[in-house]
């Protein structure tokens, strides 16, 4: 079969080593910093010693999530309690003119939207995508923020399914404080810790809200995916 | 384009038209500055550039010397969780795949999400000769194809094109309102193009990377339309090269920004997604189906080369173009392959002989800037000298570089001769002055690009032995 003859293919020809000059001409360079250690340890090390630094307390995580979402604009509110997580969630209603909803069975997003009087779309069970399409928002909750790159890490559990958080115009994501962490790597991990072997399909770093600049370099919001990201997170 | 047979001659031709055409060259200048800017301020803010990118390279260097066993991996879990993997030693059986799932489904439309390895095997030529209407959903492929074009570079497809251009575009082919406002051009596909998500059987996708450990694919993407490609047909077809696999799932966290840095000067792109599967019991949504077509063509050939197998790593990012001067100078569609630039002068002759595509490890001017600016530090401009010597030591310089290397070997071992052909070369620079630039000149072809200073008063030799 051809699962065999590739990979015997690939077999073949790897029975010859890299030419040693090669794989040297990677290695030096007179202005890194001491090298790690080679493989995964190293390279979840690099991540954080490496890439740029956002510090270590909760504090400069969101200052650097401020940051960076200033950047990306994505609205990023700070809120004290559940309450005014809601009080921002019903001025956003007002001030978009929502009439329709999509949401999921998720503690904290049902906790946050039960006072809106909305037409509202549940996404955790079968629904029809053409209705989804005519939400003027999706709001869901996530696995993480990521600090370093301004980033909700969610996944189909977290974000009521693949497009609750990508075909309405308006994502919001709610979360806790108690979410942050620094980087990419530490996102995987709480992933990992809560499904263990049996991965959802579907997990994606949210990065701002949908851009493009394949018109002359011209950058312009909500190409495909959402025009607006807010992301709201209670730092009780 | 032109559509000449012979791709050494169809390089030249259109080589000299795009570096005559000064206005579109400063135009994509410009743009490239715009790049560089953003680029260099996000870098400047790692901790470590220099050593992000070695441990990225390595990352990369683990998965391709052990790719038998990470593939293997790879496609078992995926299996594992409901995937179908087919396997695919070239174009034609990756196309007769595909097309076999399509079928299958009695599918009448296609969404695609950017994925140049379906370029390289020519797959919307063969879907829409079978009949389905296939779309490109990346704004800058979707303008592309209305042109019936190539992608102009592999991240930025459509980057030559200026807005007025994609505005007369725009109102021939979808009938828009009279515009050239980026912003306005790109509402006018989001509409057009959001239909088509919807009514879509399948959803074609490329991978950035396939996880081993995890069995998942990871896309890249600043517009949500991967994410809604992968999202609401019933059927999802991922195609991917074998290349693209790494070993652990962490190993993204430090890929995906050195991707999007290197790649566009962002410090993450939009969305980055990893799919490992279809729908699973307990999901709401989601293909029915995944099928991930693997690619070998030709890359096991590379593959077997210990020096060049080095290229294999190249995570696509296309900073190598964005840096490379003749890129600049003769724009996208001049190299006629699909990977354009560096990476693709330097892979091309491999995917698809040397011997039609060894000028293209010529079209570089040996800066380095390539290798200089990669993410993952391959060693770009090296490897298009090895393969100007691979060709030379095959005997495919043509008998005019025959005979040129041996008067070279000849004058070269003996002093006298070289010496005499020193004075010789002098008088006769001095003697023809009078027919240079002129057709007449014996060197016309060669000076008609090249300006050619006057010999020094004094050789080296007369300066050293002066010195004395
Ligand atoms: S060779 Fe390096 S710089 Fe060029 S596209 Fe590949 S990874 Fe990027």
């Amino acid at each position: 079969m051809s699962r065999d003859a590739i990979l015997g293919r690939v077999r073949e020809a790897l029975s010859v080593e890299t030419d040693t000059h090669v794989r040297e001409v990677v290695k030096k360079s007179p202005h890194s910093l001491p090298v790690l250690a080679n493989g995964p340890d190293g390279r979840t090390q690099a991540v954080k010693e490496f890439l740029p630094s956002v510090g270590e307390s909760l504090e400069e995580h969101i200052a650097a999530f401020k940051v960076l979402s200033d950047k990306l604009q994505t609205e990023f509110i700070v809120v004290p309690s559940i309450d005014s997580a809601r009080q921002a969630i019903e001025q956003l209603r007002q001030k978009h003119e929502w009439e329709r909803v999509a949401v999921h069975n998720h503690d904290l997003v049902q906790t946050c939207v039960n006072q809106l009087s909305v037409e509202f779309l549940d996404t955790s069970v079968n629904y029809d995508a053409h209705a989804l399409e005519k939400c003027d928002v999706g709001i869901s909750g996530c696995d993480a923020l990521i600090a370093q790159t301004a980033s909700a890490l969610v996944t189909n559990h977290s974000a009521g399914g693949r497009a609750l958080s990508v075909l309405p115009p308006h994502h919001v994501v709610v979360a806790d404080a108690s979410q942050m962490v620094t980087t990419m790597a530490d996102g995987f991990a709480l992933i990992r810790e809560k499904h263990g072997d049996n991965w959802p399909s579907f997990i994606s770093f949210i990065t701002g809200p949908s851009r493009t600049a394949d018109i002359e370099r011209v950058l312009v919001l909500g190409a495909h995916g959402p025009k607006k990201l807010t992301i709201i997170m209670i730092s009780a | 384009m032109s559509q000449s047979t012979n791709p050494t001659t169809q390089f030249q031709t259109d080589a000299n038209r795009v570096t005559a055409d000064v206005d579109r060259r400063s135009f994509l200048r410009s743009s490239l500055r715009g790049y560089q800017k953003t680029r260099t301020a996000t870098q400047e803010r790692f901790l470590s550039y220099e050593s992000a990118r070695i441990a990225a390279g390595d990352a990369k260097w683990e998965a391709i010397e052990n790719l038998d066993v990470y593939l293997a991996q790879f496609a078992d879990k995926l299996e594992s969780r409901g995937a179908t993997v087919h396997w695919c030693s070239d174009s034609e059986e990756a196309r007769s795949a595909i097309l076999e799932i399509i079928k299958k489904h009695d599918a009448k439309s296609v969404i695609k999400s950017k994925c140049m390895t379906t370029e390289e095997i020519h797959l919307n030529e063969l879907l829409e000769k079978e009949g389905f209407e296939v779309v490109e959903s990346d704004l800058g492929e979707f303008i592309v194809q209305l042109r019936d074009e190539a992608p102009y570079h592999f991240v930025f497809p459509a980057m030559h094109l200026k807005k007025e251009e994609i505005n007369t575009l725009f109102q021939e082919k979808l009938k828009s309102i009279n515009t050239d406002d980026p912003e306005e051009l790109t509402m006018v596909a989001r509409e057009v193009l959001r239909q088509k998500y919807l009514s879509a059987d399948i959803g074609i996708s490329g991978a950035n990377f396939g996880v081993a450990e995890t069995g998942m694919i990871s896309i890249t993407e600043n517009e949500g339309n991967a994410r809604l490609t992968t999202a609401l047909p019933k059927v999802h077809i991922a195609l991917m090269g074998i290349e693209k696999i790494i070993p652990r799932l962490e190993d993204l966290a430090l890929m995906l920004p050195m991707l999007a840095t290197a790649g566009t000067g962002q410090h993450l792109t939009c969305y980055n997604s990893q799919l490992g599967g279809p729908r699973q019991d307990d999901e709401s949504d989601g293909p029915l189906e995944m099928h991930v077509v693997l690619l070998d063509n030709h890359r096991t050939r590379l593959l077997a080369d210990p020096e060049q197998r080095d290229a294999l790593r190249c995570i696509r990012c296309g900073a190598c173009l964005n840096v490379c001067p003749i890129f600049k100078n003769v724009g996208g569609h001049t190299y006629g392959t699909t990977y354009q630039g560096p990476i693709g002068s330097v892979i091309t002759p491999h995917l698809r002989g040397l011997k039609d595509w060894k000028h293209l490890s010529h079209s570089s001017s040996l800066c380095g800037a390539c290798s200089e600016t990669c993410p993952v530090k391959i060693d770009l401009h090296h490897h298009l000298l090895r393969n100007r010597r691979d060709a030379a030591g095959k005997g495919q310089g043509g008998l005019a570089e025959k005979v040129l290397m041996l008067g070279f070997t000849i004058v070269m071992r003996r002093p006298w001769l070289y010496r005499l052909t020193g004075r010789l070369g002098k008088i006769g620079h001095v003697l023809t002055k009078p027919i240079h630039g002129t057709r007449i000149d014996p060197f016309y072809a060669w000076k008609k690009t090249r300006d050619l200073d006057d010999p020094a008063k004094q050789s080296f030799k007369q300066y050293w032995k002066s010195r004395k």
